[in-house]
Protein backbone atom coordinates (compact mmCIF):
# COMPACT_ATOMS: atom_id res chain seq x y z
CA UNK A 1 0.00 0.00 0.00
CA UNK A 2 1.00 3.39 -0.84
CA UNK A 3 0.93 6.77 1.08
CA UNK A 4 -2.38 7.54 -0.40
CA UNK A 5 -4.02 4.06 0.45
CA UNK A 6 -2.38 4.30 3.92
CA UNK A 7 -4.20 7.91 4.05
CA UNK A 8 -7.51 6.15 3.29
CA UNK A 9 -7.23 3.44 5.67
CA UNK A 10 -6.56 5.50 8.37
CA UNK A 11 -10.01 7.41 8.26
CA UNK A 12 -12.61 6.42 11.01
CA UNK A 13 -15.88 4.91 10.18
CA UNK A 14 -18.94 6.33 11.76
CA UNK A 15 -19.87 4.57 14.32
CA UNK A 16 -22.74 1.59 14.43
CA UNK A 17 -26.29 4.06 16.56
CA UNK A 18 -26.17 2.24 19.92
CA UNK A 19 -29.88 2.44 19.87
CA UNK A 20 -30.47 0.08 17.26
CA UNK A 21 -29.18 -3.00 19.00
CA UNK A 22 -32.31 -3.21 20.71
CA UNK A 23 -34.86 -2.79 17.85
CA UNK A 24 -33.22 -5.30 15.20
CA UNK A 25 -32.12 -7.70 18.06
CA UNK A 26 -35.90 -7.87 19.35
CA UNK A 27 -37.13 -8.23 15.76
CA UNK A 28 -34.88 -10.93 15.10
CA UNK A 29 -36.24 -12.95 18.15
CA UNK A 30 -39.55 -12.20 17.31
CA UNK A 31 -39.63 -14.76 14.25
CA UNK A 32 -39.24 -18.04 15.06
CA UNK A 33 -36.93 -20.52 12.82
CA UNK A 34 -38.22 -21.74 9.44
CA UNK A 35 -37.51 -25.57 10.83
CA UNK A 36 -39.74 -25.10 13.84
CA UNK A 37 -42.50 -23.53 11.85
CA UNK A 38 -42.64 -26.09 9.74
CA UNK A 39 -42.85 -28.86 12.29
CA UNK A 40 -45.21 -26.84 13.91
CA UNK A 41 -47.78 -26.07 11.15
CA UNK A 42 -50.96 -27.44 10.70
CA UNK A 43 -50.93 -30.64 8.33
CA UNK A 44 -53.06 -30.19 5.34
CA UNK A 45 -56.28 -32.21 4.54
CA UNK A 46 -54.65 -34.38 1.88
CA UNK A 47 -51.90 -35.16 4.17
CA UNK A 48 -54.36 -35.95 7.28
CA UNK A 49 -56.19 -38.37 4.41
CA UNK A 50 -53.55 -39.98 3.64
CA UNK A 51 -52.20 -40.74 7.21
CA UNK A 52 -55.23 -42.08 7.89
CA UNK A 53 -55.57 -44.63 5.03
CA UNK A 54 -52.47 -45.62 5.53
CA UNK A 55 -53.33 -46.41 8.97
CA UNK A 56 -56.11 -48.20 7.94
CA UNK A 57 -54.67 -50.00 4.83
CA UNK A 58 -51.49 -50.68 6.94
CA UNK A 59 -52.04 -54.37 8.17
CA UNK A 60 -52.77 -56.20 4.95
CA UNK A 61 -51.63 -53.58 1.99
CA UNK A 62 -51.48 -56.56 -0.30
CA UNK A 63 -55.16 -57.80 0.47
CA UNK A 64 -56.81 -54.41 0.11
CA UNK A 65 -54.86 -53.41 -3.55
CA UNK A 66 -56.32 -56.81 -4.46
CA UNK A 67 -59.86 -56.42 -3.77
CA UNK A 68 -59.76 -53.06 -5.19
CA UNK A 69 -58.08 -54.07 -8.61
CA UNK A 70 -61.11 -56.66 -8.84
CA UNK A 71 -63.57 -53.92 -8.09
CA UNK A 72 -61.89 -52.01 -10.87
CA UNK A 73 -62.26 -54.89 -13.02
CA UNK A 74 -66.46 -55.41 -12.24
CA UNK A 75 -66.89 -52.18 -12.50
CA UNK A 76 -65.12 -51.89 -15.56
CA UNK A 77 -66.45 -54.68 -17.50
CA UNK A 78 -70.11 -53.90 -16.45
CA UNK A 79 -69.80 -50.15 -17.84
CA UNK A 80 -68.37 -52.09 -21.31
CA UNK A 81 -71.20 -54.49 -21.00
CA UNK A 82 -74.30 -52.22 -20.61
CA UNK A 83 -72.70 -49.98 -23.17
CA UNK A 84 -72.11 -52.84 -25.98
CA UNK A 85 -75.58 -54.79 -25.20
CA UNK A 86 -78.20 -52.48 -27.08
CA UNK A 87 -75.61 -52.49 -30.23
CA UNK A 88 -75.55 -56.15 -30.32
CA UNK A 89 -79.28 -56.49 -30.18
CA UNK A 90 -79.58 -53.95 -32.76
CA UNK A 91 -77.14 -55.67 -35.11
CA UNK A 92 -79.33 -59.02 -34.83
CA UNK A 93 -82.63 -57.90 -35.28
CA UNK A 94 -83.43 -58.46 -38.64
CA UNK A 95 -86.29 -56.54 -40.53
CA UNK A 96 -89.55 -58.26 -40.63
CA UNK A 97 -90.17 -60.17 -44.02
CA UNK A 98 -93.56 -59.19 -45.88
CA UNK A 99 -95.07 -62.84 -44.74
CA UNK A 100 -95.05 -61.91 -40.99
CA UNK A 101 -96.50 -58.21 -41.57
CA UNK A 102 -99.09 -59.98 -43.36
CA UNK A 103 -99.48 -62.06 -40.29
CA UNK A 104 -99.63 -59.45 -38.03
CA UNK A 105 -101.77 -57.68 -39.99
CA UNK A 106 -104.30 -60.75 -40.11
CA UNK A 107 -104.04 -60.86 -36.10
CA UNK A 108 -104.74 -57.67 -35.94
CA UNK A 109 -107.57 -58.03 -37.63
CA UNK A 110 -109.07 -61.08 -35.74
CA UNK A 111 -108.49 -59.24 -32.36
CA UNK A 112 -110.62 -56.07 -33.86
CA UNK A 113 -112.81 -58.50 -34.52
CA UNK A 114 -113.04 -60.68 -31.35
CA UNK A 115 -113.09 -56.98 -29.07
CA UNK A 116 -115.92 -55.33 -31.59
CA UNK A 117 -119.10 -55.82 -30.12
CA UNK A 118 -120.43 -55.62 -33.78
CA UNK A 119 -120.45 -58.79 -35.23
CA UNK A 120 -120.82 -60.76 -31.33
CA UNK A 121 -124.37 -62.14 -30.86
CA UNK A 122 -125.55 -60.42 -27.73
CA UNK A 123 -127.46 -63.36 -25.98
CA UNK A 124 -125.06 -65.43 -26.04
CA UNK A 125 -123.91 -66.44 -22.85
CA UNK A 126 -120.55 -65.57 -21.35
CA UNK A 127 -118.51 -68.36 -20.41
CA UNK A 128 -117.73 -68.93 -16.96
CA UNK A 129 -115.39 -71.52 -16.12
CA UNK A 130 -116.57 -74.09 -13.28
CA UNK A 131 -114.89 -76.32 -11.09
CA UNK A 132 -114.92 -79.94 -12.17
CA UNK A 133 -116.65 -81.36 -9.93
CA UNK A 134 -119.30 -78.92 -11.10
CA UNK A 135 -118.95 -79.71 -14.76
CA UNK A 136 -118.83 -83.99 -13.62
CA UNK A 137 -122.73 -83.19 -12.06
CA UNK A 138 -123.47 -81.53 -14.99
CA UNK A 139 -122.92 -84.51 -16.74
CA UNK A 140 -124.42 -86.83 -14.94
CA UNK A 141 -127.29 -85.38 -15.03
CA UNK B 1 -33.08 -19.09 24.70
CA UNK B 2 -30.06 -20.16 23.15
CA UNK B 3 -30.77 -18.88 19.93
CA UNK B 4 -31.36 -15.39 21.71
CA UNK B 5 -27.65 -15.50 23.06
CA UNK B 6 -26.49 -16.49 19.96
CA UNK B 7 -27.82 -13.71 17.81
CA UNK B 8 -26.80 -11.24 20.53
CA UNK B 9 -23.49 -12.49 19.90
CA UNK B 10 -23.23 -12.58 16.12
CA UNK B 11 -24.27 -8.61 16.75
CA UNK B 12 -22.08 -7.86 18.68
CA UNK B 13 -18.75 -9.54 17.31
CA UNK B 14 -20.35 -8.25 13.42
CA UNK B 15 -23.02 -5.69 13.45
CA UNK B 16 -20.33 -2.26 13.43
CA UNK B 17 -18.43 -3.74 9.79
CA UNK B 18 -21.85 -5.04 8.17
CA UNK B 19 -22.92 -1.11 9.34
CA UNK B 20 -20.17 0.08 7.58
CA UNK B 21 -19.69 -2.02 4.45
CA UNK B 22 -23.59 -1.04 4.44
CA UNK B 23 -23.37 2.35 4.68
CA UNK B 24 -20.85 2.65 2.06
CA UNK B 25 -23.05 0.96 -0.65
CA UNK B 26 -26.15 2.77 -0.25
CA UNK B 27 -25.16 5.40 1.82
CA UNK B 28 -28.77 5.85 3.25
CA UNK B 29 -28.93 5.40 7.09
CA UNK B 30 -32.99 4.05 6.80
CA UNK B 31 -32.01 1.39 3.93
CA UNK B 32 -28.51 0.57 5.94
CA UNK B 33 -31.12 -0.03 8.82
CA UNK B 34 -33.72 -2.21 7.41
CA UNK B 35 -30.91 -4.08 5.28
CA UNK B 36 -28.92 -4.65 8.53
CA UNK B 37 -32.30 -5.78 10.61
CA UNK B 38 -33.20 -8.42 7.35
CA UNK B 39 -29.67 -9.93 7.80
CA UNK B 40 -30.25 -10.88 11.70
CA UNK B 41 -33.77 -11.52 11.24
CA UNK B 42 -32.71 -14.15 8.18
CA UNK B 43 -30.49 -15.44 10.64
CA UNK B 44 -32.58 -16.24 13.38
CA UNK B 45 -34.97 -17.44 10.76
CA UNK B 46 -32.77 -20.12 9.50
CA UNK B 47 -30.40 -20.61 12.94
CA UNK B 48 -28.64 -23.22 11.00
CA UNK B 49 -27.23 -20.70 7.97
CA UNK B 50 -23.87 -20.57 9.70
CA UNK B 51 -23.29 -24.28 10.45
CA UNK B 52 -20.33 -25.57 8.71
CA UNK B 53 -19.14 -21.51 7.94
CA UNK B 54 -15.41 -21.26 8.42
CA UNK B 55 -15.52 -17.42 8.28
CA UNK B 56 -18.40 -15.94 9.80
CA UNK B 57 -17.43 -12.42 9.03
CA UNK B 58 -16.44 -12.86 5.21
CA UNK B 59 -20.05 -14.88 4.76
CA UNK B 60 -22.28 -11.99 6.72
CA UNK B 61 -20.49 -9.57 4.34
CA UNK B 62 -21.71 -11.44 1.59
CA UNK B 63 -25.27 -11.25 2.95
CA UNK B 64 -25.21 -8.09 3.30
CA UNK B 65 -23.64 -7.44 0.01
CA UNK B 66 -26.68 -9.60 -1.72
CA UNK B 67 -28.94 -8.08 -0.01
CA UNK B 68 -28.35 -4.11 -1.02
CA UNK B 69 -27.68 -5.87 -4.81
CA UNK B 70 -31.41 -6.82 -4.47
CA UNK B 71 -32.73 -3.65 -3.12
CA UNK B 72 -30.70 -1.85 -5.68
CA UNK B 73 -32.65 -4.21 -8.59
CA UNK B 74 -36.25 -4.11 -6.69
CA UNK B 75 -35.90 0.07 -6.42
CA UNK B 76 -35.22 0.09 -10.36
CA UNK B 77 -32.05 1.17 -12.39
CA UNK B 78 -28.94 1.72 -11.56
CA UNK B 79 -28.86 5.50 -11.87
CA UNK B 80 -32.20 6.55 -10.28
CA UNK B 81 -30.77 4.62 -7.04
CA UNK B 82 -27.50 6.45 -7.42
CA UNK B 83 -29.40 9.72 -8.26
CA UNK B 84 -31.59 8.68 -4.73
CA UNK B 85 -28.42 7.79 -2.37
CA UNK B 86 -26.68 10.76 -3.69
CA UNK B 87 -29.49 13.07 -2.88
CA UNK B 88 -30.05 11.83 0.43
CA UNK B 89 -25.99 10.97 0.92
CA UNK B 90 -24.70 10.08 4.33
CA UNK B 91 -21.06 10.25 4.58
CA UNK B 92 -19.93 6.47 5.74
CA UNK B 93 -17.13 8.03 7.80
CA UNK B 94 -17.34 9.68 11.33
CA UNK B 95 -17.41 13.18 12.12
CA UNK B 96 -14.23 15.20 12.69
CA UNK B 97 -13.38 18.26 14.69
CA UNK B 98 -10.72 19.36 12.52
CA UNK B 99 -11.03 21.32 9.47
CA UNK B 100 -8.85 19.73 7.35
CA UNK B 101 -9.73 16.22 8.46
CA UNK B 102 -13.31 16.74 7.86
CA UNK B 103 -12.91 18.57 4.61
CA UNK B 104 -10.91 15.69 3.32
CA UNK B 105 -13.55 12.82 5.10
CA UNK B 106 -16.59 15.14 2.82
CA UNK B 107 -13.94 14.82 -0.30
CA UNK B 108 -13.51 11.37 -0.04
CA UNK B 109 -17.00 10.78 0.75
CA UNK B 110 -18.32 12.23 -2.24
CA UNK B 111 -15.46 10.64 -4.12
CA UNK B 112 -17.07 7.45 -3.11
CA UNK B 113 -20.23 7.96 -4.20
CA UNK B 114 -18.92 8.28 -7.89
CA UNK B 115 -17.90 5.18 -7.69
CA UNK B 116 -19.80 2.45 -9.26
CA UNK B 117 -20.91 -0.05 -6.76
CA UNK B 118 -18.80 -3.19 -7.69
CA UNK B 119 -16.07 -0.77 -7.06
CA UNK B 120 -16.66 1.13 -4.14
CA UNK B 121 -17.38 -2.60 -2.53
CA UNK B 122 -14.09 -4.16 -3.38
CA UNK B 123 -12.75 -0.88 -2.31
CA UNK B 124 -14.43 -0.86 0.89
CA UNK B 125 -13.33 -4.10 1.83
CA UNK B 126 -10.04 -3.57 0.63
CA UNK B 127 -9.13 -0.54 2.42
CA UNK B 128 -11.66 -0.82 5.48
CA UNK B 129 -11.98 -4.27 6.17
CA UNK B 130 -8.02 -5.34 5.79
CA UNK B 131 -9.85 -8.23 3.14
CA UNK B 132 -7.26 -9.83 0.64
CA UNK B 133 -8.20 -9.92 -2.50
CA UNK B 134 -8.95 -13.78 -2.70
CA UNK B 135 -11.02 -13.15 0.52
CA UNK B 136 -12.37 -10.25 -1.54
CA UNK B 137 -13.34 -12.75 -4.62
CA UNK B 138 -14.98 -15.07 -2.33
CA UNK B 139 -16.97 -12.69 -0.48
CA UNK B 140 -18.56 -11.02 -3.72
CA UNK B 141 -18.38 -14.02 -5.63
CA UNK B 142 -15.84 -12.89 -8.36
CA UNK B 143 -12.65 -14.25 -9.42
CA UNK B 144 -9.40 -12.83 -7.31
CA UNK B 145 -8.15 -10.94 -10.69
CA UNK B 146 -11.58 -8.95 -11.18
CA UNK B 147 -11.65 -7.97 -7.43
CA UNK B 148 -8.08 -6.52 -7.59
CA UNK B 149 -9.16 -4.72 -11.03
CA UNK B 150 -12.06 -3.29 -9.70
CA UNK B 151 -9.62 -1.81 -6.95
CA UNK B 152 -7.39 -0.29 -8.71
CA UNK B 153 -10.25 1.46 -10.77
CA UNK B 154 -11.66 2.46 -8.01
CA UNK B 155 -8.53 3.86 -6.35
CA UNK B 156 -7.02 5.77 -9.38
CA UNK B 157 -10.71 7.29 -9.91
CA UNK B 158 -9.98 8.33 -6.06
CA UNK B 159 -6.61 9.11 -6.19
CA UNK B 160 -7.46 11.57 -9.09
CA UNK B 161 -10.80 13.45 -7.57
CA UNK B 162 -8.68 14.19 -4.32
CA UNK B 163 -4.81 14.38 -5.64
CA UNK B 164 -4.74 17.91 -5.42
CA UNK B 165 -6.40 18.06 -1.31
CA UNK B 166 -4.44 15.10 -0.70
CA UNK B 167 -0.90 17.14 -2.10
CA UNK B 168 -1.60 19.95 -0.23
CA UNK B 169 -2.45 18.49 3.03
CA UNK B 170 0.02 15.57 2.58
Amino acid sequence: MDDFEQRLKRQPLRQLPADWREGILAAAKAVEPADHRSRTAHPSFLSTLNHQLSTLLWPHPKAWAGLAAVWIVIVTMNMSMRESAPAVMAKKASPPSSEMMAELKQQRLMYAQLIGGGDQPADRPKFFPMPRSGRVGMMMT
Amino acid sequence: MRRGTEIDRLYDSHAQPLYAFLLSLTRNEADTRDLLQDIFVKLSREPHLLDGVRDERAFLIRLAHNATIDLIRRRGSRERTKDRFAAEIISPFAPCDEPDGRFFRDELSAALVELPPDQRAVVHLKLWEGLTFEAIAEVLEISPNTAASRYRYGLDKLRERLRPLYEEIK
